[in-house]
């Protein structure tokens, strides 16, 4: 099986340090303004005496299994890179339409003001190679994050994820379900954040309207020249075709 | 050889030919560039392969980039050097005469592909209405043509902009403008099928092939084909230009220069 | 093949083994193939540089691993072996870089040219600079004696080089910033168990934190420490505090204390430990000194009595006495840090320790610790005598348990007005900014109106620094050469760290060390400071076996001490040579051997009470500035309670005025239910008066300027809970 990186979050951990939103701005020099990861808060009003009721949950592009930020790129630039389930942006081929960037209902992306490409987390990939976690992984100091191939049953997130199963949440819009490899130990808040994903007009009619019409239209003069072709080449040509004087 | 009629000048066969390689190159790339499951006319194997020919689809939008440029300068530089044929050009393909024009295209859209018995059998004159410097045809395609590669260009320059300039709030030009790009090359682009054809394939119009090479075609074929056309040339018996075309003032159109050849 | 750098521990599970074991045995085996984490085979190679250091973002000083690229330091990153912090590095240490690469830097020697607060400055060179600021001292210790030079320095690796000039110099009159801090809960602590104590937090099963906010004032390891606990294993955490903290929303229980009111809390805590026979009786009586008087003292400090006080139902404080008895040893009542808040402060955390005591919380796992062995040595000297020294510190006698070395900064202004004892005419500060951190802004600008000389050594120009006659570059701790300093984290180690160029000094800053060495040079005490860190270093390693190494190999060296039972056959470090619920020096110098408890002072009619906090984003008011930081936590608002605001008509986001006895400003309302009626709250750093601060100038308000100036009587430690405010809806 190919593998998935994900990331597995224990949010019941998490205190809302933003360390990981900090080593993530600084490692992949996110500009002023922008971030690649977040901290949610739920906190309900306080009432005293009463056991633990805020929660904070740390979050970031969930590298979904059905992107609808993938749907949303005309180019492939963003696309879901199948040897390791990564959501990936080319920035070389991105030319910043923005098409992508309502497209993704947990707003994890943004469009880089200077270099105003499409960008998000691509769980650091430089890092990586260097055999270092993830800079939001490597700093979290309540280590709530785990970060690896879920598909690899030896590593850590892949234990984790088949030891919990049952209790692992999604944050997911059932309008847009994504089915986003971003996975909630037992439960998180809040869950009622996602927004729809949100396909813009243009992408809509090239999708709807302008890719049938045009093939349609192409098929028909490549239908109307095969006609001619056959008339002109199989059936004969008949003497008759030559434009005739008024008369 | 036969007496020839100067139908192209020297700017218009380069820039002709010089369109056409960059509109291959551009539609072949062009089509490399879209990428997506809801979009891909040739599924995700093109794009792939395409891709992987210029090393990274990178390089293949840099290419497509590159070359769309050097299309509209080019177009540019035509238009500072060929204005007075350009102009020739554009009053040619976008004056129509409604009535004769429709009923040749129509008749010869049936005799092209059903054959002129066809035309016989519904009843119809098989004779088609006399044309101009252009028929409706290639007018019709031209006009295609001219207005796709407008909005082609235009959109393009967004889309490049969009990467230099453009902020994050006005993104939806940018949409809008892939949208449009995509619309118009693929209308341009089924024109062509028929364009290229009527051009070089169909046996009728090998004079008309060979001028977008020499510049000249016979008399004889002028005759035929573009009989209004080779009779203002000529001289014959002008018929009455037809009714909201523009007339012809050859004074003025010195770049196809229409004169007899020979 | 598999690159050497492929196997890695994953950090979980070596904190995970180093926690259960010791850490040496840790670093050295138990590693694992993490697989998980390597984006492709054959790992190209590291595009950057990795070098050790040491953070100064904060107080905490995590270990961390710069990364280097073409002489840039391009990340910074957690020391994986750095077992205080726990191997993480918080969003400020993250931020360190902006620090380094702060636009808003001092850059050269800077002279006042215009009147003191006008901002203009003449650029100057070193030379010229060292040489007004020793002829400066000279002149001020020929006219005022040498204790006419006030020391100032914040917590830095190179702040004892201050202490060791300022002594040298001749002066006593040195204060830290502990003063604004920690002193109080020091004094208790000390004054109960002999020593202050490191809290086992992770080991804990029962933590009732009071007076501290783990979960935003980050402290190592105790914050990490106490969630591992909580969510791995099972340890409750009990919080009181009248702010909705973040401590407070993630713990199993959260009540909303009156302001004030701990003692009472803690007190009946103690009467139902002693009233239900629930405290370790074999261990007290062993250990322990003032039982009797403790149970008599106690009696009448009932639940009921404490509900009454302190607004936490008796059935809870009854409950929860029971359940901490329960849990202990493993158990504590957190100490807490900085405790700086009222004006019996000493007293407050004197009850704190007590219940610790009675329940036997000490020196076992899960309870509080004392200091382990590191064995750093402190290179000594001989400072010099001075006949005409007057005998005692300017602030010494109005505090009757002042630290000597750490002083009273509110005591020691008051000192400087007034002239009294004896006039304190020079102030040398170092990386320390009182105008943002001390209480009633006003009274310090009063106070360095009547200086004659006072000079800043700092990073930025902060709000003391644009004060100054003199302000001095310094380079931040990424690029210069610190002594080793030693280090402990409650059961997780004792160690040393110590730190080296990351990369060379930008501008022409200069660190503290090099300027007291130009300044001992010029005032004839260069004997003092004749030699370079390096070679102080190495003294202080000196019979350190193995720990060079260790710091160059992974950038912290452990010492493998004895962690529990370490007062086993030992006398604890009071006047009874025992643990005292009764102190006995109290009683000799007529203050309260046990804590009696007063209600807190009530402000004047419609005042609110103002409070102050810590986030997890800045440290005190050193990191507003910084880019990174400030746009995490970018302004202050006026935490408000809604019925307060109701009263007021003061709508969420609307701008207010905030007028207290020390000054009043102006800042946006956050109508929130997370602050009680009655208590208001705002970040601290904000609102500068310094223009080149740019991400601050102007922003938000400055806490300092309506903090009002009292003190805990006890130890001097400053009291900013006394503050009441009036709010009112800002005319525009
Ligand atoms: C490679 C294939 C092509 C061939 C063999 C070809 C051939 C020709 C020839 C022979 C003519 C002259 C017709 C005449 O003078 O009566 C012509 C005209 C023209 N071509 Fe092409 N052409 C090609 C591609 C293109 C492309 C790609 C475009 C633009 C998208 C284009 C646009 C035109 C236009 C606008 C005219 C003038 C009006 C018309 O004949 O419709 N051609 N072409």
């Amino acid at each position: 099986m190919s593998a998935q990186y994900a990331m597995i979050i224990d949010s019941s951990r998490c205190i809302d340090c933003r360390a990981c939103v900090a080593a993530c701005k600084v490692a992949n020099k996110v500009p002023e303004g922008f971030w690649r990861n977040w901290v949610k808060q739920s906190l309900p009003v306080p009432v005293a005496g009463k056991p633990g009721r805020g929660h904070f949950q740390p979050g970031a592009c969930m590298h979904c299994e059905k992107p609808s930020c993938v749907t949303a790129c005309p180019t492939g630039a963003t696309y879901k890179d199948a040897s390791d389930g990564i959501v990936k942006i080319d920035p070389k081929l991105c030319i910043g339409c923005g098409n992508c960037i309502p497209a993704c209902p947990y707003g994890a992306r943004y469009r880089d003001p200077v270099r105003r490409i499409a960008d998000k987390c691509n769980y650091c990939p430089e890092r990586r190679a260097q055999g270092l976690a993830p800079a939001c992984v490597d700093t979290c100091p309540t280590k709530a994050r785990v970060f690896g191939d879920v598909n690899d049953p030896e590593s850590e997130a892949g234990r984790l994820l088949r030891a919990n199963t049952n209790r692992l949440v999604r944050v997911v819009n059932t309008k847009t379900d994504t089915q986003p490899h971003m996975y909630y130990l037992a439960a998180t808040a809040p869950l009622d954040w996602p927004a729809e994903a949100v396909i813009r007009p243009p992408m809509a009619a090239l999708i709807k309207a302008v890719t049938p019409g045009v093939s349609a239209l192409v098929g028909l003069a490549a239908v109307g020249v095969a006609v001619m072709a056959g008339r002109e080449f199989l059936a004969g040509k008949s003497k008759d075709h030559e434009p005739r004087d008024r008369s | 050889m036969a007496p020839q009629l100067q139908r192209h000048n020297g700017f218009d066969i380069f820039i002709h030919w010089f369109n056409a390689a960059c509109w291959l190159f551009l539609a072949a790339t062009g089509l490399g560039l879209i990428d997506n499951p809801a979009l891909n006319p040739l599924g995700n194997g093109y794009p792939r392969v395409l891709r992987a020919l210029f090393g990274s689809g990178g390089n293949l939008l840099l290419a497509h980039e590159i070359v769309g440029g050097l299309w509209i300068a080019a177009f540019l530089l035509y238009l500072v050097f060929n204005l007075r044929g350009a102009l020739f050009f554009l009053r040619e393909v976008f004056s129509v005469s409604p009535a004769r024009d429709m009923t040749w295209m129509l008749k010869k859209q049936i005799q092209m592909t059903m054959g002129e018995k066809m035309l016989l059998r519904l009843g119809l004159d098989p004779h088609l209405p006399p044309q101009g410097f252009y028929n409706m045809g290639q007018k019709a395609f031209a006009q295609a043509a001219i207005v796709g590669s407008l909005v082609i260009a235009l959109s393009g320059m967004v889309m490049v902009l969009s990467q230099l300039t453009l902020d994050s709030d006005r993104t939806i030009l940018v949409a809008w403008a892939i949208m449009l790009h995509y619309l118009a090359a693929g209308v341009v682009f089924a024109g062509l099928l028929v364009h290229v054809y009527m051009a070089a394939i169909a046996r009728e119009e090998r004079p008309a092939f060979i001028s977008m090479f020499t510049g000249t075609v016979p008399e004889d074929y002028a005759r035929h084909h573009h009989l209004l056309w080779y009779e203002q040339v000529c001289g014959g018996a002008a018929p009455t230009p037809p009714p909201g075309a523009l007339p012809l003032d050859p004074s003025r159109g010195a770049a196809p220069a229409p004169r007899k050849g020979g | 093949m598999p690159d050497q750098s492929h196997r890695r521990l994953t950090r979980r599970s070596f904190l995970k083994a180093a926690c259960a074991g010791t850490a040496l045995a840790a670093a050295a085996g138990q590693t694992k193939v993490l697989s998980g984490l390597v984006a492709e085979a054959g790992a190209a190679a590291a595009p950057w540089q990795s070098k050790f250091s040491a953070c100064d973002m904060c107080f905490n000083r995590c270990g961390l691993i710069a990364r280097v690229e073409n002489g840039v330091v391009t990340k910074l990153d957690p020391n994986p072996k750095f077992l205080k912090s726990r191997g993480m590095l918080c969003a400020k240490g993250n931020a360190g870089i902006a620090q380094l690469y702060d636009p808003n830097r001092l850059k050269y020697p800077l002279k006042r040219v215009g009147a003191r607060g006008e901002g203009k400055w003449q650029r100057i060179g070193w030379d010229e600079a060292l040489d007004l600021a020793a002829s400066k001292m000279k002149e001020i210790g020929e006219k005022h004696t040498r204790c006419g030079m006030w020391f100032t320095a914040g917590s830095d690796l190179q702040s004892q080089f201050v202490t060791r000039f300022a002594e040298v110099y001749g002066s006593f009159n040195v204060t830290s910033h502990e003063s604004l801090c920690l002193l109080s809960n020091n004094r208790a602590f000390l004054d109960t168990f002999g020593e202050v104590p490191f809290a086992d937090v992770l080991n804990s099963k029962y933590i009732l934190m009071a007076g501290a906010n783990r979960f935003e004032a980050l402290v190592t390891p105790d914050s990490i420490d106490l969630m591992t606990a909580m969510r791995e294993k099972g340890a409750k955490l009990v919080v009181l505090d009248p702010r909705y903290t973040k401590t407070a929303a993630l713990a199993d229980e959260w009540y909303p204390i009156r302001p004030g009111t701990d003692m009472a809390f803690m007190l009946a805590l103690s009467h139902v430990i002693i009233t239900e026979n629930l405290y370790d009786a074999a261990w007290v009586a062993e250990k322990t000194s003032g039982l009797e008087e403790l149970a008599a003292h106690v009696a009448r400090y009932n639940p009921e009595w404490a509900e009454a006080e302190c607004g936490v139902p008796a059935a809870d404080i009854r409950r929860i006495a029971r359940e901490l008895a329960a849990a202990a040893p493993e158990a504590m009542v957190y100490p807490g840090r900085r405790s700086s808040d009222y004006e019996n402060s000493t007293q407050i955390r004197r009850s704190f320790a007590i219940v610790n005591a009675l329940l036997a919380n000490w020196d076992r796992p899960g309870g509080l610790l004392g200091a382990r062995e590191v064995g750093l040595k402190k290179p000594g000297y001989d400072a010099p005598w001075y006949d005409d020294n007057p005998p005692e510190r300017a602030d010494a006698g109005r505090a009757p348990m002042m630290f000597e070395e750490d002083g009273s900064y509110v005591l020691m202004r008051e000192a400087v007005l007034s002239g009294e004892p004896y006039p304190v005419k020079g102030w040398f500060v170092f990386k320390t900014n009182p105008m943002q951190t001390a209480p009633d802004q006003g009274k310090t600008r009063r106070m360095i109106d009547t200086l004659d000389f006072m000079v800043v050594v700092d990073i930025t120009m902060s709000d003391t620094a644009y004060l100054a006659d003199l302000i001095l570059p310094a380079p931040s701790y990424l690029e210069r050469c610190d002594p080793a300093t030693a280090l402990q984290g409650s059961s997780a180690c004792a160690c040393v760290v110590q730190r080296d160029p990351v990369v060379p000094a930008l501008f022409e800053s200069r660190p503290v060390f090099d300027i007291l060495k130009g300044l001992a040079g010029r005032l004839d005490l260069a004997e003092f400071f004749d030699f370079d860190i390096e070679t102080y270093r190495a003294q202080q390693l000196a019979g350190l076996t193995g720990a060079k190494e260790a710091l160059e190999q992974d950038g912290v060296y452990y010492n493998p001490s004895k962690v529990y039972g370490i007062y086993e056959g030992r006398i604890y470090k009071t006047l009874s040579q025992r643990i005292e619920l009764f102190n006995k020096r109290y009683d000799q110098m007529g203050l309260d051997p046990l804590p009696v408890y007063s209600p807190p002072k009530k402000g004047p009619d419609k005042a609110l009470r103002l409070v102050v906090g810590r986030s997890a984003i800045h440290t005190q008011s050193s990191t507003q500035d910084n880019a990174l930081l400030n746009e995490l936590e970018p302004t202050n608002a006026l935490w408000l309670n809604p019925a307060d605001a109701a009263g007021l008509n003061v709508a969420d986001g609307e701008a207010v005025e905030v007028a207290s006895s020390a000054g009043k400003g102006r800042l946006p309302a956050r109508v929130t239910p997370d602050v009680p009626p009655g208590l208001v709250y705002m970040a601290t750093g904000f609102g500068s008066i310094s223009p080149t601060l740019t991400h601050i100038h102007g922003n938000g308000c400055s806490i300092a300027s309506l903090l009002a100036d009292g003190y805990d009587a006890i130890s001097g430690n400053a009291a900013l809970h006394e503050t009441f405010v009036t709010v009112t809806r800002s005319a525009s």
